[in-house]
């Protein structure tokens, strides 16, 4: 039940922008919001706290996205907080992307770097994940600099992990539990 | 004696006498008969009225000699037998108070092999457990030194990576990574 109406959720805004057309601008804005909600634990509490007003939240999403983002993406993100959704709306937005991929017959690759990546290295990783998953890869780049180094790169369930943080992790599992 | 003899041959004068006069020794012969024939009377009342009497009481007093001494077999055999029972008793108890002995031995043996199991069988659990419990301290120390030495060496690893981890080499390993993904 959540999932069809995660999946309800992310048609909708999918429509909304390809109404106003707009939809390449709103991808970008939504998924850094995605980001900035997931890691930011202040903020996804203050959006999916019940006990606060609905008209409290979304003064919230006007203050951080007034100006910023396009009032679009605005009045999707706050239609979002205001139906009392903001607990999903990581996964909604994903939704959202997904679908706006495939309407350009490309599949979405959450590409997570610790530093960020320029246009040729942006490319040639689309060209590398086209060529691994058979079809044209678009790319959304999420800088986090916890992962220390390398990228970690998601298509649909399938994660590539070259990441240094992962590979301290792995080496320190080993260590444990050699013995 | 001689006076006998002289009493005779006073009294023979004297009897030939008596033919013609009375002897006062020798009774008249009626009178001898009716003693005799009084004499008879006795003894046949006697032997009527005074022998049944006597020898009924000879034969109770044979009697009860006999049965005196018929009970005084029978309590000697009672006595005899009551002696032999309580001999056989007392054979009886020797050989139950032996029986009795020989099971509080067997049984104190007994007992004391259930307390020598028990206490080899208690050293052995100790002594099992101790080990068990050596054994646990070492691979507790082991892991916590292994723990220790993995966090250590993270640590170390970690440090290495932050000193040498610099854009040029970020860069490599994207450019790696793309390579890879794309092989």
């Amino acid at each position: 039940m959540a999932e069809d109406r995660i999946d309800s959720y992310g048609a909708a805004l999918f429509q909304v922008a390809q109404a106003e057309q707009d939809l390449a601008r709103v991808e970008d804005e939504l998924f850094t919001v995605a980001n900035r909600v997931r890691s930011n634990d202040a903020l996804r509490q203050a959006l999916t706290d019940q006990s606060l007003p609905v008209e409290l939240r979304q003064g919230i999403v006007e203050d951080l996205l007034g100006g910023r983002a396009s009032p679009t993406t605005t009045n999707l993100v706050s239609m979002i907080v205001g139906a009392g959704r903001a607990k999903d709306i990581g996964a909604i937005i994903e939704r959202f992307l997904e679908l706006s991929a495939g309407s350009r017959s490309e599949t979405l690759a959450e590409v997570t770097s610790a530093t960020p990546l320029d246009t040729d290295q942006q490319q040639r990783l689309a060209a590398a994940l086209s060529k691994r998953f058979g079809h044209h890869v678009s790319l959304k780049v999420t800088v986090d600099p916890s992962i220390r180094g390398g990228l970690i790169a998601q298509v649909g369930d399938t994660v590539i992990d070259g990441s240094v943080r992962t590979r301290l992790e792995q080496l320190k599992t080993q260590l444990q539990e050699s013995r | 004696m001689p006076n006998l003899y002289l009493l005779l041959a006073q009294a023979a004068p004297a009897a030939g006498e008596a033919a013609t006069s009375k002897n006062p020794i020798v009774p008249e012969v009626n009178e001898l008969i009716y003693s005799i024939l009084a004499f008879a009377v006795l003894i046949v009342l006697f032997i009527k009225f005074g022998y049944p009497p006597i020898k009924k009481a000879m034969e109770d007093r044979t009697e009860r000699i006999r049965t005196d001494l018929d009970k005084a077999e029978s309590a000697k055999t009672d006595a005899e037998s009551i002696l032999e029972e309580y001999r056989k008793q007392l054979a009886d108890a020797k050989g139950e108070s032996n029986r009795i002995i020989d099971e509080a031995r067997q049984q104190a043996e007994k007992v004391k092999a259930d307390l020598l199991d028990n206490a080899n069988k208690e050293v052995a659990g100790l002594k099992a457990k101790a080990t068990e419990d050596i054994e646990t301290a070492r691979n507790a120390a082991l892991a916590s030194l292994q723990s220790s030495v993995a966090s250590i060496a993270i640590e170390l690893a970690e440090k290495v990576v932050e000193r040498n981890l610099d854009r040029d080499t970020n860069q490599r390993l994207i450019d790696s990574f793309i390579s890879k993904v794309g092989s």
